[in-house]
């Protein structure tokens, strides 16, 4: 393609709109700015909490003190000011019809394609809205707790299954984890608690929706799942936010708990506002994402597809704890004109017998960095323990960046750790093949990062599925030529 | 060090006990004196550069070596084998920038760990900015070979351009017990089908050496080091 009509179509996925950029207007509740042990207390006041759990956000914030934001990843994080962020942030309930969700944000989530209304609902998956720092609805509560599903908002399972959640809490990521573990461990405000009890396959796909809407705040959400023995669940996340010129701060914290047998499958689209073409804006998203393989022969599956933030800094890790567990990461991460990217994953293989398989795919476009960084350690005892590893890397343009900064550790002599990476670009061969037949550059590329992204979109669940794949279309559409 | 326009320099660089003397090999003939390995190399344009590492048990050491590809056409091969033993340490850090456009590099490292022996390999290929054209492959294979041994490796890709071939992979694993199970068979001992399946493992380093005497004396080197494993 010539240089002219490569040039236009870069104008055109600038300009290209994001699609969920908009302010729902409803009236809301703020705590004042900054951070201290005052507004920590004030808003484990404001949930309404056990003396336990305000001692654990004490805890972890005066451990948050003593720590350093990391500087490792291959990201230009422009300097944080935590006193200037709004820690709570709350849709004001109606008086008059407390129980009700508030019609303006049914309209918000109905608009991001995220139904509250059971019988509208998509079929077969149970949603948790969380706006800001609350969550709004849990949808199809009843059903699942007539199998013994516990799936509510983080707030709730506090105040209804106390003892679950203290069994659990922090088991997988200790509140002194790291930086941004910390910080939300002290923070964090709602997120989603899901607990599938023995042998119990969980009839729809749960997912949780997380939506930031108020300006100069930060999301803090903490999600706990757990699988107790021979149980099933499949999990769903999906998050936007609008448009703004500030950078916004996403500090999650998600834990998994995996019992003999069971196994827990956790998707993730993550879509939220990745700044403008000038990189202006966007979310910071430093999630802490970790699940355990407590069990014998438990699984865990993870699967990512980033499109969004301005900046990612993500490793979904399993520690592989229980003998014969296995676990898999499978991700596919875009990143456009400004964006940055630092994801992976860690897999600990601590049991016997124990499996990993790693497939990231890297897609990175106009002036981008996109980075693979993942551990695969052996310890002495992960006798036969067998991983293996695939990162590739797709340029498209030559002012973007891929990077692979893999870690392998084996200190077993029967474990075998694999790792391969590769990086190219779109090539000409595959270009002209398609446009010889009379398919367009546009639809070429797209076809192409699709057949390239395909091995881990085969992986997502359906519902999610097609959106991924509207989604990386819509990043990438034409940007090469 | 410098290689200029259009010259070739290969060397054989051999680590062993006491310390890390370095005995070196240049051009093709073995030099009667020690000579210092360089630890950073600079290639002009068509330049290349040929060096192959040979760490021998007992030989607990670090190398360190940073190329920078500055010529457009230079090419670099940088190869090694370790073989660590009882309480060796080695740690080899190898760091290749691209920094113009039609360079070629190649990296292959592999290595025995045995005892209670440690190795670790960074390696990492930089590729700038518009270097395009660039060719870049890093390999790093080891096999444990006892409880005790630990193997740390580390390859790096920072790509910064798009037109460019670059492939790194790394393993850490065991011998092939069908392979052993082949030689046995046919009335091979173990212990010799297991030094057999070692020194091919570690062949294609030694490939890398082109002069052939030199070649022939590496390899004899390593077998008897391997046997003593």
């Amino acid at each position: 393609m010539d240089e002219k009509t490569e040039k236009d179509i870069l104008q055109d996925i600038a300009s290209q709109e994001y699609e969920h950029g908009f302010v729902t207007d409803v009236e809301q509740e703020f705590i004042p700015k900054g951070l201290n042990e005052d507004i920590i207390r004030l808003i484990s006041a404001k949930k309404d909490e056990p003396q336990w759990l305000l001692e654990f956000r004490l805890e972890a914030f005066r451990r948050w003190q003593k720590m350093k934001m990391p500087t490792w990843a291959h990201l230009d994080i422009p300097e944080i000011d935590f006193q200037d962020i709004i820690y709570y942030a709350a849709p004001k309930k109606d008086s008059d019809r407390p129980k009700e969700i508030d019609p303006e944000l049914e309209a918000t989530f109905e608009k991001l394609g995220i139904p509250l209304n059971e019988r509208a609902a998509l079929a077969g998956v149970a949603v948790d809205a969380v706006f800001d720092s609350v969550s709004v609805t849990t949808t199809f509560r009843k059903a699942l707790a007539d199998k013994g599903i516990i799936f509510c908002s983080f707030s709730e399972a506090v105040k209804e299954h106390p003892d679950l959640v203290k069994k659990y809490l922090a088991t997988v990521v200790p509140i002194g984890d790291n930086f941004y573990s910390a910080l939300n461990s002290a923070v964090f405000s709602d997120g989603s608690f899901c607990y599938i009890p023995k042998g119990v396959r969980c009839p729809m796909e749960l997912s949780s929706y997380f939506r930031i809407n108020a300006r100069g705040t930060g999301q803090f959400e903490r999600t706990l799942i757990v699988a107790d023995e021979g149980s099933y669940v499949s999990y769903m996340e999906g998050c936007t936010a609008p448009m703004r010129d500030e950078n916004q701060l996403h500090a999650a914290v998600v834990e998994i708990v995996v019992e003999k047998d069971a196994e827990v499958k956790y998707s993730t689209v993550q879509n939220w506002y990745p700044g403008d073409a000038e990189g202006k804006g966007g979310i910071f998203n430093f999630v802490t994402k970790r699940g355990i393989c407590k069990g014998s022969g438990s699984h865990l599956s993870w699967t990512q597809v980033e499109t969004g933030s301005a900046i990612t800094w993500k490793y979904p890790s399993t520690i592989l704890k229980g003998d014969n567990s296995s676990s898999e990461f499978y991700s596919v991460a875009v990143t456009n004109n400004f964006q940055q990217a630092d994801t992976g994953t860690k897999m600990i293989h601590i049991g016997k017998n124990t499996r990993s398989r790693i497939v990231s795919k890297g897609i990175s476009a106009g002036h981008s960095q996109n980075s693979y960084r993942g551990l695969v350690k052996m310890l002495p005892g992960a006798d036969n323990a067998r991983n293996f590893s695939q990162c590739d890397s797709l340029l498209i343009g030559d002012r973007c960046g891929a990077h692979t900064f893999p870690d392998i550790q084996n200190a077993n002599r029967t474990a075998v750790v694999e790792h391969e990476a590769t990086t190219s670009k779109i090539s000409e061969d595959q270009l002209f093949y398609c446009n010889q037949r009379g398919i367009g550059p546009e639809e070429a590329v797209g076809l192409i990062v699709n057949g390239y992204a395909r091995e881990v979109l085969s992986k997502l669940p359906m519902e999610f599925a097609v959106e991924a794949q509207k989604l990386l279309s819509v990043s990438l559409e034409g940007s090469v030529g | 060090m410098e290689i200029r326009s259009g010259e070739n320099c290969s060397y054989v660089a051999i680590c062993s006990g006491n310390g890390c003397k370095v005995v070196s090999v240049r051009d093709g003939r073995i030099c009667p004196e020690e000579e210092q390995v360089p630890d950073s190399v600079r290639l002009g344009r068509d330049a290349r550069f040929d060096i192959v590492y040979i760490v021998l048990p007992g030989a607990s050491c670090g190398i360190s070596l940073r190329v920078d590809l500055d010529g457009e056409g230079a090419e670099a091969n940088v190869s090694g084998i370790y073989l660590c033993n009882g309480q060796d340490e080695v740690r080899i850090n190898m760091d290749v920038s691209h920094n113009v456009p039609h360079c070629n590099s190649r990296q292959l490292f592999k290595g025995l760990a045995a005892g209670a022996s440690k190795a670790d390999f960074y390696g990492k290929i930089t590729v700038a900015q518009d270097a395009q054209k660039t060719e870049a492959y890093q390999e790093n294979h080891s096999i444990l070979l006892s409880d005790a041994a630990r193997v740390d490796t580390k390859p790096q890709l920072e790509i910064y351009a798009d037109d460019v071939k670059c492939s790194h992979g790394a393993t850490v694993g065991r011998l092939n017990e069908e392979e052993q199970f082949y030689m046995r068979s046919r009335g091979i001992p173990e212990d010799e089908a297991k030094v057999l399946q070692q020194l091919s493992f570690l062949s294609p380093v030694l490939e890398h050496i082109a002069d052939e005497a030199v070649r022939n004396e590496a390899e004899s080197m390593v077998e008897s080091a391997v046997r003593n494993i």
